[in-house]
């Protein structure tokens, strides 16, 4: 009877906690990381570079020689991306893009064929960045430069 | 020497070397419309620049219709060649295929950009993607100010800066060079010592645009019915002045405009004004159009206002007073109108877009508009013509 009364407000606590948890969780799934490997020269990566990296603006990091821009095919992840990103939606994206490149400015960043490929390539090519879900946040074979949300 | 050589080699080998299986030396894309104009009216076609030959049909391929595909080659860290073969009707009514980019670019910082070789000429806001249908909401940026320039190739060179300052993305872009047209039968036309410089800034959903160009345009008209006017005016008294409004080389040219775009999440806004002057060969004229559109999950219905109006004819009023033929000459080379359209953009798939549009348009009464006609005869100024265009879009 004792330990019941013990344990109440713990239990309040845990069953508090599992709602903020799972209030939490489709914010946390719709989190989006750009990452490079460990073991990458790259080391930073402001908000503004990335936004300039994946609408052609600039194709480069400041002298550090060729740069792998990856992408992630059609689906929630890419247009979630975009969307936090450059706060443009799917077709708006795809049409600036065209643009981009039919006019010799810019080639978009190369299509991975899905998260595990994108995540082989940056262990692969430490000159690599791309963007997963933030579940790979944790992976110790990566380092995150930037955090969407 | 050979050991310099072998150096060299050794250091381009180092400079390719970070390049991977994950980014392809070579890449393929391409683009391509099919679309339809109806012109509602038995005797008038649509033209879509003042230049291209004039269909027959009743509904007409060939304002819209091309396929252009494109190679990029990567050529190290910093360098790359871009290869783009269009096919589109030409003024001499054949789909050949022409370069339309063929053009080698160097990366002098993540900022600057310098290419050389034929690039497209971006005279107004969306000149240089005037035929990148896909990219546009509407079935073709409007001719009340995209008809002011039909040039579209730059063979020489231009060059991007682009920096960021606070959340605007400023972009420089210088360009020099010449350009060539060819004109309907076996008229030719050019601009040299061309140059011009465009300015473009963009925050979010915003673009703003603005630019200026010069250039000295040469003209031959190779048209029979023009080729009989100026037969004519030589033989008569005074004609050689008119035939020196009507072509010849080295008139001075200009080419002003300014623009926005506001593509938000639900509300599309895009305007622009420019403005052509010319001393000669071509008349003085500035458009405008206003877009306004709405974004509803894959639809993007539109409304769209646009003018054109002609500041001064090729040949003075002074001079054509009294002589139809030359007011004739003068109207068919006039862009003058003004329109009203609606419109809808459907994006079926990630790389298909279907649109249509409906413009009601009126030519100024000194003007044949954006229409030919197809009886030497018809009367083509001041009339109120219908038109509905069709397109399909795709990328890949």
């Amino acid at each position: 009877m004792s330990s019941s009364k013990r344990h109440g407000p713990l239990r309040r606590w845990i069953a508090l906690a599992s709602i903020l948890l799972m209030l939490a969780a489709p914010a946390v799934r719709a989190e989006i990381v750009l990452v490079t490997a460990m073991d990458s020269a790259i080391e930073a990566l402001s908000r503004d570079e990335a936004e300039q990296l994946y609408l052609g603006r600039r194709a480069t990091l400041s002298a550090r020689g060729a740069l792998i821009l990856l992408d992630l095919p059609s689906g929630p992840v890419r247009d979630q991306f975009y969307r936090l990103l450059t706060g443009k939606n799917p077709s708006q994206i795809r049409a600036y893009w065209s643009r981009m490149v039919f006019t010799g400015r810019a080639l978009p960043p190369t299509e991975s064929a899905n998260v595990s490929d994108a995540h082989r390539i940056l262990l692969e090519n430490p000159n690599a960045i791309a963007y997963l879900p933030a579940t790979y946040a944790e992976d110790p074979s990566l380092r995150v430069l930037l955090r969407l949300e | 020497m050979k050991y310099r050589l072998a150096t060299l080699a050794a250091i381009i080998a180092a400079h390719a070397a970070p390049v991977s299986a994950a980014t392809d030396a070579i890449t393929f894309s391409g683009f391509g419309t099919l679309g339809a104009v109806l012109t509602h009216s038995d005797d008038l076609q649509f033209r879509r620049v003042g230049v291209e030959a004039p269909g027959t049909q009743s509904v007409d391929f060939a304002p819209d219709t091309v396929l252009g595909v494109q190679t990029n080659f990567r050529l190290g860290d910093s360098a790359e060649a871009v290869l783009q073969v269009l096919s589109r009707e030409t003024p001499k009514n054949t789909y050949t295929p022409r370069a339309s980019l063929a053009f080698l670019s160097y990366s002098l910082s993540p900022e600057s950009t310098l290419r050389a070789g034929r690039l497209r000429l971006p005279t107004f806001m969306l000149s240089d993607s005037m035929l990148i249908s896909y990219a546009h909401p509407w079935v073709r940026p409007p001719v009340e100010v995209y008809g002011l320039s039909p040039f579209s190739d730059l063979d020489g060179i231009d060059f991007f800066y682009r920096r960021r300052i606070k959340d605007v993305d400023v972009e420089l872009h210088p360009y020099l060079g010449r350009s060539q047209l060819d004109i309907v039968q076996t008229g030719h036309s050019s601009l040299s010592h061309l140059r011009g410089l465009n300015i473009g800034l963009s925050s979010g959903a915003l673009t703003l645009h603005a630019g200026y160009a010069r250039a000295r345009l040469d003209m031959r008209w190779g048209d029979p019915f023009t080729s009989r006017l100026l037969d004519a005016l030589q033989s008569a008294p005074g004609g050689e002045h008119i035939i020196a409004k009507m072509q010849g080389s080295d008139a001075a040219t200009s080419f002003t405009s300014a623009g926005f775009q506001w593509d938000g999440e639900r509300w599309l806004l895009i305007g622009e004004y420019a403005a052509r002057r010319a001393a000669a060969f071509a008349n003085s004229a500035y458009g405008w159009h206003l877009t306004v559109g709405r974004h509803i999950g894959p639809f993007t219905p539109y409304l769209k206002l646009a003018r054109t109006i002609q500041t001064s004819p090729i040949i003075s009023d002074q001079l054509s007073a009294g002589q139809p033929a030359l007011q004739r000459f003068n109207a068919s080379r006039n862009g003058a109108q003004r329109s009203f359209g609606a419109g809808l953009r459907w994006d079926l798939r990630h790389d298909a877009a279907f649109k249509m549009e409906f413009a009601r348009t009126h030519t100024d009464n000194d003007s044949w508009g954006a229409f030919f006609p197809v009886h030497h005869l018809t009367r083509v100024s001041d009339r109120t013509i219908n038109t509905l265009s069709v397109s399909i879009d795709v990328v890949f």
